[in-house]
């Protein structure tokens, strides 16, 4: 007669991950992935893609929100760079503060910036958004943005030009490539 | 009609509540008018003068003389005439009457001005901030004596 052989198999802890109905199988939880795959080569390999694929979002917040929307039109190709206009918040990977930010206007803006998926990246762009330009000490305009938004880039000038724009985006690809932008915890 | 002749019917008709009435030039006129009456003055504006434009609803607040003052830019289509008409309010509690019975477009000038100045319209049909937050109601940042400006908390110059 054959013996069925018996193993003791070691009965590992299992990782609570909120849900127990599933028995006997180890789970893991999707940022424990991220962890390990950001201290191998495989992030550099999707740094590569992200930085090739920079994604804004159309949110014309003043008048350098005319120089943002010439950026994506047909004239500058963008394309090339793999920066595309996009609509919606949450196809997007870059947001743009392209003017002041008004206290009425602050959490609208922080509204979309929780619409985003990540990874995530901000430029500000214009001296409105970086100081409040001729808003400065105004009584209804929210200063400091930085420490609201991880900002990566600042693009000064009143508008700034469009080429300034595309030059900012190159500078937070060489960024996302160093892996020293504010986007992602390394 | 010319600017004379407006005058002298706006004072003839309301000889008690339009005083200090005055004609600057041929088309510039200017008169101050007493709070209560401001939408009687201004239904005879708009009904037998033909004032029929709203130009523009303001106030200009003087903490010397402890007043404010709202002041109705009134145009006309018939004859080339401006009005300038200033109702003096108390600083404490300025409140008037609205003209968005006469004047429709009074409606958000009045908002304005009372985010602003802290002038309350009674009547308004719907009298809340037109653009600020409405955490800075009862701030009035456009009183002199207004302290949140300059905003010093800055810390970015370019």
């Amino acid at each position: 007669m054959d013996e069925i052989e018996q193993t003791n198999v070691e009965q590992t802890t299992v990782q609570n991950v909120g849900y127990d109905d599933v028995p006997g199988m180890v789970l893991t939880d999707t940022n424990t992935i991220s962890d390990i795959i950001k201290k191998t080569k495989i992030q550099d390999v999707l740094n590569w893609g992200r930085k090739n694929s920079l994604w804004f979002m159309v949110n014309a917040m003043g008048c350098c929100g005319v120089e943002l929307l010439s950026t994506g039109m047909a004239h500058y190709d963008t394309d090339r760079f793999g920066i595309i206009p996009r609509n919606s918040p949450r196809h997007a990977d870059v947001m743009i503060i392209s003017g002041y930010v008004t206290k009425k206007y602050l959490p609208a803006l922080k509204r979309i910036w929780d619409q985003m998926p990540a990874p995530k990246w901000v430029i500000c762009y214009g001296d409105c958004a970086i100081s409040g330009g001729p808003f400065y000490e105004s009584y209804s305009t929210f200063q400091n943005v930085d420490e609201i938004f991880p900002v990566d880039v600042f693009i000064p000038g009143c508008p700034p030009r469009c080429e300034a724009l595309i030059q900012g985006f190159v500078e937070l690809q060489k960024k996302i490539e160093a892996k020293k932008d504010r986007g992602t915890d390394y | 009609m010319n600017a004379k002749s407006i005058i002298a019917s706006l004072t003839s008709k309301f000889p008690e509540e339009v005083y200090d009435a005055d004609i600057e030039s041929d088309i510039r006129t200017v008169a101050k008018v007493k709070p209560d009456n401001v939408v009687d003055v201004c239904r005879y504006l708009k009904e037998d003068l033909s004032f029929g434009h709203l130009c523009c609803e303001s106030a200009v607040d003087y903490p010397g003389r402890n007043e404010i003052e709202v002041v109705y830019i009134i145009g006309s289509y018939e004859h080339p005439v401006i009005l300038t008409m200033k109702a003096i309010l108390p600083r404490e509690n300025p409140v008037i009457e609205s003209v968005v019975p006469v004047y429709w477009n009074a409606n958000w000038y009045e908002r304005e001005t009372y985010e602003l100045f802290g002038v309350k319209y009674l009547n308004h049909p719907d009298l809340k901030p037109l653009v600020l937050p409405i955490e800075m109601l009862g701030e009035w940042p456009l009183r002199k004596d207004y302290q949140g400006f300059p905003n010093k908390t800055a810390k970015n110059l370019v």
